[in-house]
């Protein structure tokens, strides 16, 4: 699907949910709970590979302090979190766990590895719907039954590839991929899309960066290549890895950018004496920014439970409000038919955290967090380089 | 087929549609996971065997399932007819050219390096499948299941159905010769290949088969799934499989049904008592640990622990009257007068380095005829009979089989020709019973009858026996068994007695002799104990340091001064030691 | 063209030193206990990561590589002791299916410890460039590698055949039982050899893990690459191991700066072993190939 296509797609469904949110307001509805609690489901990955625990664990802290002040007109959450374990199977019998024998009326809140094109067909053919605390993989952001609350790597690639282009003035855009699980596809998407964008044509795309390995070659061959910016879409380890591989090079006059996942206070801390010019796409309000008026919703729940201020908790707590909020508009019983139905038909909704409103509705796929903050690393700290969301397009 | 267990296989498949019903009463829930318990299963299976029946360390088996699953997404994409029913049976036929390549390197060496070479393709594989994107993945096209097998029930049953003609498949064919051979090659490859079978053939034909059944396994997750997912056939799910495979015996149609259970149900047991998911992995590293240390499976101790039960409750196994193994009167064959030579051995020269271990030695064995072999320890004997049937490199002079020219030809092919022996250390691999073993040897079914009649013969038990229970000096009489069974036109037992009571051993000469005008087959008897030498054979020869030292009836050669020298010698230099 | 061709050769070299030293360690504990070592790696990997988790704690870093060789030598004890209670008598095949489902067991804890998605920042033993050759900075660390792998082969060729002990360990991995009888103290020198392994294969990880994901389980998987090296090396050769690594990280190297193999680099030790294989053994017939 192009890139103005989908464009025009949201602002179709943008304009009819406009149209009708005249007559559906939430300050009327009264959600019941006919035996008291209201089940929400999440899988996410905790052991093996990966642990995206910090999501989930956000969204069950909001929905405990929810409770604890009452729950939602009187109806108490039950956060059902299980976890795959990066395994197919494990992560198919989690969802019908949570949907066939506990009957969780949404998910909310999850992050996994592979959770998405796992379990994206069952939601669908359930009936049930999935806000995603993180979308990972490429179908969380394909199909009709999940809709993300990030920005994703693949959208983001594109903003980041516009960034280095717009604000950084770069004309030899070199793009670094780690395929893994299939994105294949989704990351030469977000790389046409970004040609269309900006009329150019990418420099160099490599696409056989592997997950392990020596990164020497690909850094010496950034620089044979003569790329001015790199965009690489590693997670945080290899991000660290890539950096010192060009320090241990001596390259210089190259902008290395990194999606999401490179953004860390630990990122930051072990790269605090290379002279690379590092950046970092957020997909919210950067966390680490300490004055930030956006996060302190965000920054209060994460310190009354205790938890690390971290991105990924900025996921899981934007999950966590968004869909309260979408429950507190529903009248009448909360079933599964319900919460589908409030999200099929909700209107856009602001949320602090995020540049452009969060979105469910009836489409075929779900991308509406379209803006991020590029974060720079200067002496071992994440230094805000875009004090305004950049969105793209704009 | 003669000798199916119809009884097993009848009660496997009333068992598996009664704990299919019984499962279909506990809901869809649970239907699912036992669906994916049984597409485990049959995955373990194709491990089970290459690992457990073959014996070789299979590190790369899912990596054959991702490409059984690769095919059925592309047939999906394409719209190709036939659903599911046509597509899972091509997903495994796909995989199997790979099966068989990764078995090429095998074909000539086993164990650690094949192990070497499974992980190699596992990481291979990996890279390969990271790279790139299941067909249909990211435009979110499900897999569907097969018309009329949508539900989960009926998928489920669909799956078990599967499972069931796979699992009688592989018992039958494991009852062939072929199936035998699988076992044998595992315990001994020459011991395999004397009875004739293509050690290649065998190897290549489990590797095949092995890779048929994990790609159709890959096939059938798809439409459990609906989806694909590399991950589910990644490097590290490879190994926790075959730890999992040498943890539960999959080689057993029932090991496998339990490795699907303990990797489907482990999950979920963990995540009922909240604990974290990878205990599982490490549970399956100690459980295969402690499995190998004991050299068992916990099917194979479910099988043990049922045989004590049965014996407790007073079923006996099947056996034959007791046979006296007593001998009477023990005279050599009747051969003909100018009887033509079966085996003739000119100019035999063997070269361990510079050791001549054999020196221009000439045999002939006329039809009929039992010739004994005998001399001192190291005197050359293993090596003629290692030089006449293929098992040594490389050897000068000229054999000739019934006229026909051996030299150049391969030990299986030789032994095919007509060419038999036995070892002085027994080789009968100790899983199969001593029926599927005397098929094995005999390279064809045997009919009850000719199989009762030749076991009684020589007085070894009933066909259903495990080798297992059966004691080493019935394994030697087995052994002769195995070589007459194949009515070859000569038998080569290489210290048939070693081991046996003088009872038993008078018992075996007369046996012995017996055999050509019983079995159509001459033989030549290696043997220390010269009292049975001297009663059975028509004519022996003596060999001391690799040459002919004396040839002619026992009663002339062994009166021969130089073969009392010889054993004199021998004798006190035995003394001396 | 040329020159990027060296360029991307040289590229390899670090990871070429990786696998030779690696390699080196598991044709080590082959010919000196008999075990071909599935968790070659993995055991390195152990004691790297509590060098890392006691760096990561401010802990100074040359006492903590110090506690790393010790984690990773205590590690390869474990393995050890298992091996000579349980499977000393056991066939080659037995130990090595052991070794395997052990790295199973091991690669689940070793997430367990150091899961997560932050990176461990992995401290640099021996920061900075060596010297450049045709463009390519070679670090210390590279340096490192090859030079400890060189050493390795040397001192394990010399001990092999040069040494009383060594002679002894050589008639204790052919014939165990033999050797017991002999009045050797088997266990000891076992549980030695793998100590030593062990120490050598950590130390090779801590050189090289500031290179490579510093993942538990990537780090435990790079003994297929060592295993294709010791194959080279026919299992009996340190030197040839040592030459068959390097040449492998080189070829890797290649392969990565071509656009059309890019994607099958991956693919490169498995088709090294076929290789090897089907050329070492094509006068293999029976059972007495490993």
């Amino acid at each position: 699907m192009s890139f103005k296509l989908i464009g025009s797609l949201t602002a179709a469904v943008f304009g009819a949910v406009l149209a009708m949110s005249a007559s559906t307001g939430a300050a009327m509805a009264a959600p019941e709970c006919p035996d008291g609690t209201i089940k929400l489901g999440g899988i996410s990955t905790i052991t093996g590979p990966a642990d995206f625990s910090e999501v989930p664990n956000a969204t069950a802290a909001v929905f405990d302090q929810v409770n604890a002040e009452g729950g939602i007109n009187g109806c108490q959450i039950e956060y059902i979190l299980l976890d795959d374990k990066a395994d197919p199977q494990v992560a198919a019998q989690s969802a019908r766990d949570l949907v066939d024998n506990r009957g969780v009326v949404a998910m909310v809140g999850s992050a996994s590895l592979l959770e998405c094109q796992v379990n994206a067909g069952y939601y669908h053919n359930s009936g049930i719907l999935s806000m995603q605390g993180l979308g990972v993989d490429a179908a969380c952001f394909n199909v009709p039954s999940i809709s993300p609350v990030n920005v994703g790597p693949f959208l983001l690639s594109t903003v980041m590839l516009q960034f280095s282009t717009e604000q950084l003035g770069n004309t030899q855009q070199c793009a670094m991929w780690i395929i893994t699980g299939g994105t294949g596809e989704a990351y030469a998407e977000a790389v046409a899309n970004w040609e269309e964008l900006s009329g150019q044509k990418i420099h160099l795309v490599d696409n056989s960066v592997p997950f392990q390995g020596d990164y020497t070659p690909y850094v010496l061959k950034a620089r044979d290549e003569g790329c001015d910016a790199v965009v690489f879409n590693t997670v945080e380890p290899q991000v660290v890895q890539m950096i010192k591989a060009a320090d241990a090079q001596n390259i210089e006059g190259i902008d290395w950018l990194f999606l999401a996942p490179g953004y860390t206070v630990q990122v930051a801390e072990a790269l605090a004496d290379t002279n690379q010019p590092v950046y970092a796409g957020t997909e919210w309000e950067p966390f680490t920014e300490a004055g930030s008026e956006a996060n302190e919703g965000w920054k209060a729940a994460m310190e009354t439970a205790g938890l690390p201020l971290t991105a990924f908790s900025q996921g899981g707590y934007e999950a966590a409000t968004l869909m309260i909020d979408v429950i507190k508009g529903i009248d009448g019983p909360v079933t599964r038919e319900a919460v589908t139905n409030a999200l099929h038909t909700m209107e856009p909704m602001e949320h602090p955290l995020v540049g452009t409103p969060y979105m469910f509705g009836e489409g075929d796929r779900h991308s509406s967090s379209r803006a991020t903050k590029v974060m720079k690393l200067e002496g071992g700290e994440w230094v805000l380089e875009t004090p305004d969301w950049f969105v793209l397009g704009d | 087929m003669k000798h199916v267990n119809w009884p097993w296989t009848i009660g496997f498949v009333i068992a598996l549609a009664i704990g299919s019903a019984a499962a279909t009463l506990l809901g869809n829930y649970w239907l699912f996971l036992f669906t994916g318990a049984v597409i485990a299963a049959i995955a373990l299976k194709g491990i089970g065997l290459v690992a457990g029946r073959a014996g070789m360390i299979a590190l790369s088996q899912m990596a054959f399932a991702g490409i059984g699953a690769w095919t059925v997404a592309y047939l999906n994409v394409w719209q190709v007819p036939g659903t599911l029913f046509l597509w899972v049976p091509i997903g495994g036929l796909v995989a199997v050219p790979f099966g068989i390549a990764i078995a090429l390197p095998a074909l000539r060496l086993r164990g650690i390096h094949f192990a070497i070479v499974t992980l190699g393709f596992a990481a291979a594989f990996d890279s390969i499948l990271a790279a790139t994107t299941f067909p249909g993945q990211t435009q979110f096209i499900q897999v569907p299941r097969p018309p009329g097998f949508t539900s989960v029930p009926m998928y489920f049953y669909f799956v078990v159905a599967v499972y069931a003609v796979i699992s009688i498949a592989l018992d039958i064919v494991s009852r062939t010769p072929l199936g035998a051979s699988w076992v044998g090659i595992k315990h001994s490859e020459r011991g395999t290949a004397a009875h004739g079978v293509s050690v290649a053939w065998s190897k290549l034909t489990a590797f095949a088969i092995a890779a048929f059944v994990s790609g159709v396994s890959g096939g059938l997750l798809a439409g459990q799934l609906q989806t694909l997912v590399s991950d589910s056939f990644n490097i590290m799910v490879s190994l926790i499989y075959y730890a999992v495979t040498v943890m539960a015996g999959a080689h057993l149609a029932e090991g496998a049904l339990i490795g699907g259970m303990l990797i489907i149900f482990f999950p979920e047991l963990m995540r009922r008592l909240n604990l974290p998911q990878d205990i599982g992995n490490i549970a399956f590293a100690l459980g295969a640990t402690q499995a190998l240390s004991m050299g068992g499976s916990i099917a194979a101790d479910l099988r043990g622990g049922l045989r004590r039960l049965r014996r407790k409750v007073g079923i006996r196994p099947k056996t034959y009257p007791e046979v006296m193994r007593k001998a009477g009167q023990i005279t050599p064959p009747p051969v003909a007068e100018g009887a033509r030579s079966v085996l003739s051995i000119k100019g035999l020269g063997v070269k361990y380095g510079q050791v001549v271990a054999l020196d221009n030695v000439d045999v002939e064995v006329p039809e009929g005829a039992v010739i004994g072999l005998i001399g001192p320890n190291g005197a050359g004997k293993s090596t003629l009979i290692d030089a006449v049937t293929g098992f040594l490199p490389s050897y000068q002079g000229a054999i000739t089989l019934d006229g026909g020219k051996l030299d150049g030809l391969d030990a299986h092919k030789r032994a095919r020709a007509g060419l038999r022996r036995t070892w002085q250390t027994t080789r009968i691999p100790a899983e199969l019973t001593v029926g599927s073993y005397l098929n094995m040897a005999a390279r064809r079914g045997l009919a009850p009858a000719e199989m009762d009649e030749i076991l009684q013969w020589i007085g070894c038990p009933h066909p259903s026996t495990p080798i297992a229970t059966v004691d080493v000096g019935t394994r030697r009489l087995l052994d002769v068994a195995g070589v007459v069974a194949a009515r070859p036109k000569i038998v080569l037992l290489d210290e048939p007695a070693a081991g046996q009571s003088y009872e038993e051993s008078l018992f075996l000469a007369q046996r012995i002799t017996e055999i050509p005008e019983k079995f159509g087959a001459s033989v030549v008897l290696v043997e220390h104990d010269i009292d049975m030498v001297r009663k059975a054979c028509n004519s022996i020869y003596v060999l001391d340091f690799g040459r002919v030292i004396a040839a002619g009836p026992p009663a002339v050669a062994l009166e021969d001064p130089d073969v009392v020298r010889a054993y004199v010698g021998a004798v006190e230099e035995e003394t001396a030691a | 063209m040329l020159s990027l061709d060296v360029t991307s050769i040289l590229a390899g070299l670090p990871a070429g030193g990786a696998y030779a030293l690696l390699g080196v360690c598991l044709v080590f504990t082959y010919r000196l206990v008999a075990v071909v070592n599935f968790t070659g790696a993995a055991i390195g990997a152990v004691g790297t990561f509590t060098l890392v988790l006691l760096h990561e704690h401010g802990f100074p870093l040359w006492p903590g590589v110090g506690l790393g060789l010790i984690a990773g030598m205590l590690a390869a004890i474990v393995l050890g002791l298992v091996m000579v209670t349980w499977f000393s008598e056991a066939p080659a095949q037995t130990k090595a299916a052991v070794t395997v489902a052990l790295l199973v067991g091991i690669v689940a804890i070793g997430l367990r410890v150091t899961g997560g998605q932050h990176p461990r920042p992995f401290p640099d033993l021996i920061p900075g460039p060596a010297f450049t050759i045709a463009g390519v900075v070679i670090t210390k660390a590279a340096v490192a590698t090859i030079g400890l792998a060189i050493a390795f082969a040397g001192a394990a060729t010399l001990f092999l055949n040069n040494t009383r002990t060594g002679l002894q360990l050589r008639a204790l991995s052919e014939r165990p039982t033999t050797a017991e009888l002999l009045g050797m103290r088997t266990r000891v020198l076992s549980i030695g050899v793998w100590a030593v392994a062990g120490i050598a294969t950590t130390l090779a990880l801590m050189l090289i893990a500031p290179q490579r994901p510093p993942n538990f389980m990537t780090l435990s998987l790079l003994v297929v690459p060592a295993f294709a090296a010791a194959l080279i090396g026919f299992f009996r050769s340190f030197w040839l191991t040592l030459v068959g690594g390097l040449a492998l990280g080189m070829i890797e190297g290649f392969t990565a700066s071509i656009d059309e193999l890019q994607q099958f680099r991956g693919t490169v030790p498995f088709l090294i072993i076929l290789a090897v294989l089907l050329w070492s053994q094509r006068n293999e017939r029976w059972d007495e190939a490993r």
